[in-house]
């Protein structure tokens, strides 16, 4: 069966706790068939939308709801949506196994679903023992292991790469894009935009408990980039820029001109075509990192 | 339904603390139905009235089902207490209610689930006494005295009464979240607090009152007897503390379907 992904629909969701508003007015759709990455500082409500979400918190206003379903009356809640939450724990004592198995009789499903999924998040070795004794990786693996456990058509993971190393989020990345290509629907959070930038396709950005953005990567980017070229010849150069009706706005510390608004390629040809030597040409990099950072930070100016 | 309870008992079975709580259970029972056979046909002594001996029924009960009562409850309170509390503390509530969002069914199978171990333990206790009680009177020359009037009846009783406790823990876990606290305060109110409030009761002839304590309509059920309080009837002791188990259980399943979980 090829599974079907739902879509998440955010509406106009609010939730106080006190005086505290932690998610306000939040509106956005994740779609199927995509990974949607869900950014934010550290504090900005991204834990407590999941949670409402997937009904353990009740919205002080507004829905959350899978397929036009809320949470709390899907027929089959783990086979609809998997998922891994920050603060999703485990009794120290219980075995990797038996938590999976336990939550497999409860839903109903197979129970040698426990073992297949500890051998897909490889975790087969340690799933007799107690998890009291499991690293941070080895504890997101499990949690990751639970949220597939009901084969689910929608999976919401908060901060998954946390405690992974490098090979551990290399193989993620590729996981959740597979997930993904089946047609699920994925959403992950994070607080680090690098860390998701090359596994996501579409972003939604959040910054004290607001929508600041919704859209693709590229429209995050706002196709505005900047080229860094070194030249031993800057001056003529500039002019053979300035002919192709591009402009350099600076150099940067290492003395390499800095070109607003083109690509790569442009400049490239550009610089061809003066009979300008060129010792190196890249895109900037970690510009889109600094946006992130301009919108985030926004709200605590 | 019956898979949310078959999950229960695997989350009680698959930590060890089921085990330390039952071999504390089984201690205790053996040395109060040891205690007890001893103490049996004792003469009257200053501050203490005489035992009645293992000749009559009453002092049968006592070192059986009374002593098994008296041993287990307090653990099959604290393992109802735990399996209510650990969810909030280990945050495994959060996995629990993703598989059941319908909380108030999750609920019910932790009653149904905790009152199964209480018979559970109550059982492998009656037999802990059976052997060493036993043992202790056949010393004493009085043999098993398994024909003495209204011992099975009472042994049955003494196991609902355990699972009652059981089922007490999971409403004080659900009131009480911290799980040190909660223990605390289950474990005062029936070592401490209830004997206190029975003596105190009876000073003041409270008659009336102190009956209706949950440890006093524990003993009612079991029928045993006390120079110091005028106990329920059996039937209205049991139906007393099946009230408070009742209502302390409705109370977890209303305050677990509206909190929020974080």
């Amino acid at each position: 069966m090829v599974p079907k992904g739902q879509q998440v629909d955010v509406v106009g969701l609010t939730k106080t706790f006190g005086a505290l508003k932690a998610v306000d007015d939040l509106t956005f759709s994740v779609r199927p068939g995509l990974v949607t990455g869900f950014l934010g500082p550290n504090g900005s409500g991204k834990t407590t939308t999941l949670r409402c979400v997937l009904g353990l918190l009740r919205p002080t206003s507004g829905t959350a709801t899978i397929g036009g379903v809320p949470y709390a009356r899907l027929r089959d809640p783990i086979g609809t949506v998997g998922a891994a939450l920050e603060a999703s724990s485990f009794h120290p004592g219980r075995s990797a196994r038996a938590h999976l198995e336990v939550m497999a009789i409860g839903a109903g499903v197979d129970r040698g679903r426990a073992g297949q999924m500890l051998a897909q998040v490889g975790l087969t070795e340690v799933a007799g023992k107690r998890v009291g004794g499991f690293s941070l990786g080895m504890r997101q693996r499990l949690a990751l292991a639970a949220a597939l456990l009901g084969d689910p058509e929608v999976l919401l993971l908060d901060e998954p790469a946390n405690g992974l190393d490098p090979a551990g989020i290399a193989w993620l990345r590729q996981f959740l894009r597979a997930l993904a290509a089946e047609g699920r629907t994925v959403l992950i959070s994070s607080h680090v935009l690098s860390e998701v930038q090359q596994t996501v396709d579409e972003v939604v950005v959040l910054s004290r408990g607001r929508l600041v953005r919704q859209g693709t990567l590229a429209e995050l980017d706002g196709g505005e980039r900047e080229v860094l070229v070194r030249t031993p010849e800057p001056e003529r150069l500039r002019d053979a820029l300035a002919a192709a009706s591009l402009e350099v706005v600076g150099t940067d510390g290492s003395g390499r001109l800095r070109v607003a608004g083109a690509t790569t390629d442009v400049v490239g040809h550009a610089a061809f075509e003066a009979g300008v030597e060129v010792h190196e040409l890249v895109a900037e990099a970690g510009r889109l990192e600094r946006v992130f950072l301009e919108l985030t930070e926004g709200g605590h100016a | 339904m019956t898979a949310l309870l078959r999950a229960e008992l695997l989350k009680i079975l698959s930590t060890r603390l089921w085990w330390a709580l039952l071999i504390g259970a089984l201690a205790f029972s053996a040395i109060q139905s040891v205690a007890s056979a001893v103490i049996a046909g004792m003469e009257a002594q200053p501050g203490a009235p005489a035992m009645p001996g293992l000749d009559t029924a009453e002092a049968v009960r006592s070192v059986y089902p009374m002593a098994m009562f008296t041993g287990t409850y307090i653990f099959a309170m604290v393992l109802g207490i735990t399996g209510m509390t650990g969810e909030y503390r280990y945050q495994t509530i959060t996995s629990t209610f993703l598989v059941s969002p319908r909380r108030s069914r999750v609920v019910v199978a932790k009653i149904l689930a905790h009152g199964l171990m209480g018979v559970v333990y109550a059982v492998l206790g009656l037999l802990a006494v059976l052997v060493v009680g036993g043992a202790t009177m056949t010393i004493r020359g009085y043999g098993l005295r398994l024909d003495a009037d209204r011992l099975w009846v009472t042994m049955g009783l003494a196991v609902l009464a355990v699972a009652i406790w059981a089922i007490v823990g999971i409403g004080i876990g659900t009131l009480i979240r911290s799980q040190v606290a909660a223990i605390m305060t289950g474990v005062l109110i029936t070592f401490l607090v209830e004997p206190l409030l029975t003596y105190a009761m009876a000073a003041a002839d409270l008659d009336w009152l102190v009956k209706w304590l949950p440890s006093n309509a524990s003993s009612a059920l079991m029928a045993p007897g006390s120079s110091l309080v005028d106990y329920l009837d059996w039937w209205a002791g049991g139906l007393v503390l099946l009230g408070y188990g009742l209502v302390l259980a409705a109370l977890g399943i209303v305050l677990s379907v509206r909190r929020d979980v974080s």
